[in-house]
């Protein structure tokens, strides 16, 4: 530690401010990035740390304010002298082509050529020698779109080491991940760290920060607010600092599980390209309760969903509500029977961007009131009720005549509850209900769902984030390969406990990941996160998950 | 939120009014490249329009034009694009035109013979349109192909039924279906000093925009019109049918598309469906409805602007330049508006976005509610 | 995203539907701005030199004339009798086709209405030849307008009244598709004197509301001419298959393959014809699209056909090239074209060409004006006075010549009557 104060830092940025018209995204940002350390830098959504990002990898100049990068001051007039001077940036959504291979997706733009032609072989030579100098374990020949999304990261990590970068951003890294490719990940850190590298390191999971990062800038409303220092600083007090106010908590408090059946699947079956996406599903859901959902992406969720709403025909079995069989009825019966839907990705189910709220509130109602008079719109009344749900889920908004493409994740999410919610619905299907929204409205989002639950309504939860799952939930399945798993009590499961079962019952890690685990990276003890501990957990909490998906996959 | 809306219209006016400007500018450097003076050529359009012929040559125009593109824009709204208005506008006006000259219609009163025209147009246009949406929904077959086949199939087909003995009679070189009389023919108002009277069918275009907008505005169809277009996926997810969107969205077009000839039909001077009938109308109604970005209002301006240019286009040649000018200025202007559209849509974006985070900014300096 | 792409995809279709219409307007290369002077026909003007309209045998046709009312017995006759021979018809001048116009000249205001651009080496530059010639002697031009593929009868009542307003008072429209908008503005301009090339219905007789007084319809028996290129055809072809190409597929064209039918027929009872239009109205590009004719013609000269004639205007060059790969022949059509120089590097295999002396009858009407006696009601160009014919340039048909001049004077005298229409 003391040796490394004499020198300069890796990234020093000095009373950064960025002004558009009217608003200020950064106003007097410092930062400072010791080199060979990962320096997390985290706040809300909107808080400003994708503008200082942008700043940093000269997207934009900055109004005021220097930037330095090792000691001495530097203008990026573009990403191109951003990335001269050792800076890459590995985005949240990745930016790949899926029918080139790894090492072309690579190379892209930065093609190795002798004599005016593409040098292929050398390309995957110095890829491959990156690849294990890091260990970053991918085959360069390999098809992108064969990937998986932790294979993919490391993809776009080496892309940005391929050209020569030393300081590494990584914008929310983690948020497609399940909790085995984080550990994955961090593993990778470690070892980039390790090898004298600078990551700053972006995201607002505190736990995942707190595992990883050496230092933590906290930003809130455009500014810096102080740092802390992982292994002293608690979830609460970053959270306070992030949004002054405390960390939401996913909890359920007294059950308010009735007997009186809202869902019922029986024996549904939907047939995929080749093979059953969906096979021999049965699944209750009674009045106040919420049931979770657990499972790693692509094994049947979104069919699942889809099969409750009528958007993917049922080739076996019998979807029921509240007793009465809507298997053959079209998703605007269904929808008009009282199912609200919460999508999975809002922008492309949810929303229509270019249009107004008032219209977005009308979406799914268009046939009843208040969006509907008979054959016509009923405009102020849609309108009226869409100011009740901006006052009521607190959307935050100047009016309900702006694009829905003008708010925030959090703010839009809010919108499609409160529509969802409106009508009495029955049975609420959430699909990833806090997906990419800031803590605020994840408070919020979780106490309507709380609110509605005890009114009686029932919820199917679907959920990457565990946390949310278990606490969310008075009862857990498991989804696996398009078949699903017996109840499990969320009272008993753990986040790693889920984790593993959602992977079919594997050691996490699995037997290609680097063993990384508790060498490289620095003990935290007392630490409630996922990383670190998932082995040790996964040998005692998984009884009931792991033995009865064991017990499943013999009768297979 | 007036501000807002004031900026909206502002924001919207400035594509085509940029685009106008600087397809003029084109306009100008290619008559200069090509010997031509610039000033001299727009003053000879700009006088065009002192004569009463211009002007209501200039209108009368306006009806085919906006009608053809309000048949395009429904299509628009929801991502379909019926290129085939060209075809269902000619095939409509063709056999409406043989129906309206039968010999039996003449002891027909003339607004029962005038609607059953109309009627019969409308229902030709949508039955073609038909087929192609038929195609889409049972073979998957894109409508953009099907359309432009159905185009050609129509070209055929007309060529076939407009000959002596069968729904054509020739006259001179002429061939056409046989004149309708004059009680089947809709009345013009005669305008001083005009050789062309004013074609009252404008009015009828009129309705169709009106109707148009009413139904996108107002009642649940073109709200799920609109949802189509803007988001299929979204639109599924909240219970809409979208073939089914598709089908009426096609047969609408279609039923707008076979009222594209009525003006010319019912008002022209040729009171038939001749080879010499005009074509194109299509064509042109696609420029517009993107010009006018499928708005009821903008679509009549850019109908009255594509109109008005077309018309200039004699009175360019009389004092020696190309007319082909007037076409490379409106291509101009097509290819710019989209451009400066694109540029300004998502300007708007960044504002409106803006705006929201600076009400909440303001909205923060109250205490924070948790 | 997906809304920026359907953006772009509909620009794409727009700005292919315009390319389309643009094309279809005849935005030929050649421009139409050459209205003040003759500049642009002086070109052409030393080709009617060449073009020697009339056919063969002709002088005794200038006795014929005088079944044209108002038009000068002289005019005629210049060119018929020059056409006799057919190496010779290099040696002529323009003179002889056109005479000296007698009369004031200078009272002609001239407003021109083309259906089409000018280039298409075929109907339209006749017109425009007649138009250069009288413009050479002192008639003033007050505007050439062309149309533009597809508009409005409206447009064309503009395109007219803006003439007369320009000053005209002399408009001659070139193409039946004027009819009805000159009906409207002949109506309304009544001290304007009118003439429209290819149409007789606003001078028929039983016209609703009687033929129009000032107008005069120019019209060809172009079934006839093109009867005796059928022959020469049929007398021609080694293989006994010939082939038809049209423009467009309208009554006016149908008249020129009713014609060659009957002619190829008379001289070879089993001959084979193939024949094809380009275009079906409304599209009238086909008169104007010699890629699409060079494809249709290479289709039929591979299918056996040797020898083709082209009914085509402006796409008959295309019909040429095809002849001239394919080692065979083919049939020009309106002007001589063979003679023409745009057209001199294919101008072996023009066999012969369907004159229709578009330009003799357009220089016949400023010849009645510049006289005070304008031509009215309707004008037949036909074999017998000279209007129509067939070219010798080239000298390919020199050995079957009396056998058509046979048949020309059957045609002449009724003996064989050419039909008009498809049967």
């Amino acid at each position: 530690m003391s040796t490394l104060i004499d020198a300069p830092p890796a990234v020093r940025l000095t009373g950064i401010t960025k002004r558009y018209p009217g608003v200020v995204a950064n106003s007097d940002i410092n930062l400072s990035v010791r080199r060979a350390t990962v320096h997390a830098l985290v706040g809300e959504n909107g808080a400003g740390k994708s503008t200082l990002m942008k700043t940093l990898f000269g997207l934009h100049q900055p109004d005021e304010g220097t930037i330095e990068i090792d000691g001495q001051a530097r203008t990026f007039a573009s990403p191109a002298d951003a990335i001269a001077a050792g800076i890459g940036m590995v985005h949240q959504h990745f930016m790949l082509a899926d029918n080139l291979t790894v090492w072309e997706n690579v190379v892209l733009g930065a093609e190795p050529t002798s004599s005016g032609r593409l040098d292929g072989a050398r390309a995957r030579r110095d890829i491959e020698a990156i690849a294990q100098r890091y260990g970053l374990g991918v085959d360069p020949r390999a098809l992108v779109e064969e990937l998986g999304v932790g294979a993919r990261q490391r993809v776009e990590i080496i892309k940005v080491l391929y050209r020569g970068a030393r300081i590494l951003i990584l914008d929310e890294p983690t948020a497609v991940l399940v909790p085995q490719e984080v550990d994955e990940l961090f593993g990778n850190l470690a070892d980039l760290k390790a090898e004298g590298l600078t990551i700053i390191f972006i995201s607002h999971k505190l736990d995942e920060v707190r595992a990883i990062a050496d230092e933590i800038t906290v930003i809130r409303r455009g500014t810096t607010v102080g740092t802390a220092d992982p292994r002293q600083v608690t979830n609460r007090q970053l959270a306070e600092m992030m949004v002054g106010s405390a960390l939401p908590v996913p909890e359920l408090r007294e059950s308010t599980v009735t007997d009186r059946e809202v869902l019922r699947l029986r024996g549904v079956r939907v047939a995929g390209v080749g093979r059953d996406v969906l096979s021999d599903i049965d699944l209750s859901i009674r009045a106040g309760e919420v049931v979770g959902i657990a499972g790693v992406e692509g094994n049947g969720q979104a069919e699942l969903v889809d099969a409750i709403m009528g958007l993917e025909p049922v080739a076996d079995g019998a979807v029921e509500l509240a007793g009465r069989d809507v298997t053959r009825l079209s998703t605007l019966r269904r929808r008009e029977a009282g199912v609200g839907f919460i999508p999975e990705d809002r922008h492309r189910q949810g929303l229509l961007l270019e249009a107004t709220l008032w219209e977005n509130r009308c979406l799914g109602f268009q046939t009843r009131r208040p969006a509907a008079r008979g054959m016509f719109l009923d405009r102020a009344a849609a309108r009226a009720d869409t100011r009740r749900i901006v006052e009521q889920f607190d959307v935050r908004t100047p009016g309900i005549d702006v694009l829905a493409a003008a708010l925030s994740g959090g703010n839009q999410q809010k919108l499609i509850v409160g529509r969802e919610m409106s009508g009495d619905p029955a049975l609420l299907i959430a699909s990833h209900p806090t997906r990419g929204v800031d803590v605020g409205a994840q408070a919020a989002i979780w106490d309507q769902l709380r609110n509605a639950r005890a009114a009686g309504l029932a919820v199917l939860l679907i959920s990457a984030d565990l946390e949310e799952l278990i606490g969310m939930s008075d009862t857990l399945r498991v989804i696996l390969r398009g078949r699903i798993g017996p109840p499990l009590d969320p009272r008993t499961v753990t986040p790693e406990s889920l984790g593993v079962a959602m992977t079919g019952g594997h050691e996490a890690g699995g037997p290609d990941l680097p063993d990384t685990a508790g060498t490289d990276r620095p003990e935290q003890p007392g630490q409630a996160g996922v990383v670190g501990s998932a082995d040790r957990v996964a040998e005692s909490d998984l009884g009931t998950a792991g033995g009865s998906l064991s017990a499943r996959k013999v009768t297979e | 939120m007036k501000a807002l809306s004031g900026r909206r219209v502002l924001l919207g006016a400035a594509g085509p009014v940029g685009a106008l400007i600087f397809s003029a500018i084109v306009s100008a450097i290619i008559l200069v490249l090509t010997r031509h003076n610039p000033f001299e050529a727009f003053g000879a359009m700009g006088q065009a329009f002192s004569r009463p012929r211009v002007l209501v040559g200039t209108v009368n125009q306006v009806s085919s034009y906006y009608l053809a593109a309000v048949a395009v824009a429904i299509g628009f709204k929801m991502n379909l694009l019926n290129i085939g208005v060209d075809g269902q506008y000619r095939l409509a006006a063709m056999l409406s035109a043989a129906l309206a000259g039968a010999s039996f219609m003449q002891g027909i009163p003339s607004v029962v013979r005038i609607l059953m025209t109309i009627v019969a147009a409308m229902l030709i246009g949508a039955a073609w349109a038909g087929i192609a949406v038929w195609l889409k929904i049972s073979r998957g077959v894109s409508e953009v192909i099907s359309t432009i086949m159905l185009n050609a199939i129509a070209t055929a087909v007309i060529a076939y039924l407009l000959s002596p003995g069968r729904l054509a009679v020739q006259q001179g070189n002429n061939l056409g279906t046989r004149p309708i009389t004059d009680g089947g023919m809709v009345p013009t108002i005669p305008i001083p000093k005009s050789i062309t009277p004013l074609y009252t069918l404008l009015l009828l275009a009129l309705l169709v925009g009106v109707l148009y907008a009413f139904l996108l505005s107002r009642t649940v169809f073109g709200f799920k019109i609109k949802a189509t277009g803007l988001n299929p996926a979204a639109a599924v997810a909240s219970g809409i049918s979208v073939k089914r969107m598709a089908v009426a969205g096609m047969l609408l077009s279609g039923a707008v598309a076979g009222l594209v000839g009525m003006p010319e039909l019912l008002n022209g001077p040729s009171h038939q469906y001749s080879i010499n009938f005009p074509s194109g109308f299509a064509f042109t109604g696609i420029a517009i409805a993107l010009l006018g970005r499928n708005h009821p209002v903008g679509m009549a301006f850019a109908a009255l602007l594509w109109s008005a240019l077309d018309s200039s286009a004699n009175a360019l040649q009389g004092v020696g330049v190309p007319n082909q000018l007037v076409v490379i200025m409106q291509g101009t202007i097509v290819l710019s508006v989209v451009v400066a559209y694109e540029i300004v849509r998502r300007y708007r974006v960044v504002l409106e976005q803006r705006d929201v985070a600076r009400a909440l900014a303001q909205s923060r300096k109250e205490p924070v509610a948790a | 995203m997906l809304r920026t792409r359907s953006v772009t995809l509909i620009a794409g279709v727009a700005a292919a539907a315009l390319a389309l219409t643009a094309c279809g307007g005849g935005s030929s290369s050649t421009s139409n701005s050459g209205s003040t002077t003759s500049e642009s026909p002086t070109s052409a003007t030393s080709t009617p030199s060449g073009t020697v309209p009339m056919s063969t045998g002709g002088g005794s046709s200038s006795s014929d004339m005088s079944g044209m009312s108002g038009m000068s017995g002289s005019s005629m006759p210049g060119g018929s009798s020059g056409g006799s021979g057919a190496s010779s018809g290099s040696g002529q001048t323009s003179a002889e086709q056109f005479p000296k116009l007698t009369g004031d000249p200078g009272t002609v205001k001239l407003g021109m209405a083309y259906d089409g651009p000018k280039g298409d080496q075929s109907f339209t530059d006749s017109a425009a030849r007649g138009v250069a010639n009288a413009t050479g002697q002192g008639v003033q031009l007050v505007a050439e307008l062309a149309a533009t593929v597809g508009e409005p009868d409206q447009k064309k009542v503009d395109r007219l009244s803006q003439l007369v307003d320009q000053g005209a008072n002399t408009v001659i429209a070139v193409g039946f598709d004027y009819a009805t908008a000159m009906g409207t503005v002949a109506e309304a301009n009544p001290d304007v004197h009118f003439a429209i090339v290819d149409d007789a219905s606003l001078t028929d007789p039983s016209r609703q509301g009687g033929p129009l007084k000032n107008v005069a319809g120019l019209t060809f028996a172009a079934e006839q001419s093109s009867f005796l290129v059928g022959v020469a055809a049929a007398l021609k072809s080694t293989k006994g298959h010939v082939g038809f190409i049209g423009g467009v597929n309208v009554p006016l064209i149908q008249s020129f393959q009713a014609g060659f039918d009957a002619g190829a027929k008379a001289a070879n009872s089993g001959i084979k014809i193939d024949d094809k239009y380009i275009t079906q109205p409304p599209d009238f590009s086909g008169f104007n699209a010699p890629d699409k004719g060079q494809t249709i013609a290479q289709g039929m000269y591979n299918g056996g056909a040797d020898i083709i004639y082209s009914a085509a205007g402006g796409s008959g060059t295309g019909v040429f090239k095809a002849a001239k790969a394919a080692n065979a022949k083919a049939i020009g059509v309106d002007s001589d074209q063979y003679n023409l120089p745009t057209l001199a590097d294919v101008k072996d295999v023009i066999l012969t060409s369907a004159v229709k002396n578009v330009d003799v009858a357009v220089y016949a009407m400023i010849q009645s004006v510049a006289a005070g006696k304008p031509l009215t009601g309707t004008q037949v160009y036909d074999l017998k006075n000279g209007g129509v014919g067939y070219a010798t340039s080239g000298g390919f048909v020199s050995d079957i010549q009396s056998k058509l001049d046979d048949y020309k004077a059957k045609i002449i005298s009724g003996e064989i009557k050419v039909p008009s229409t498809l049967g």
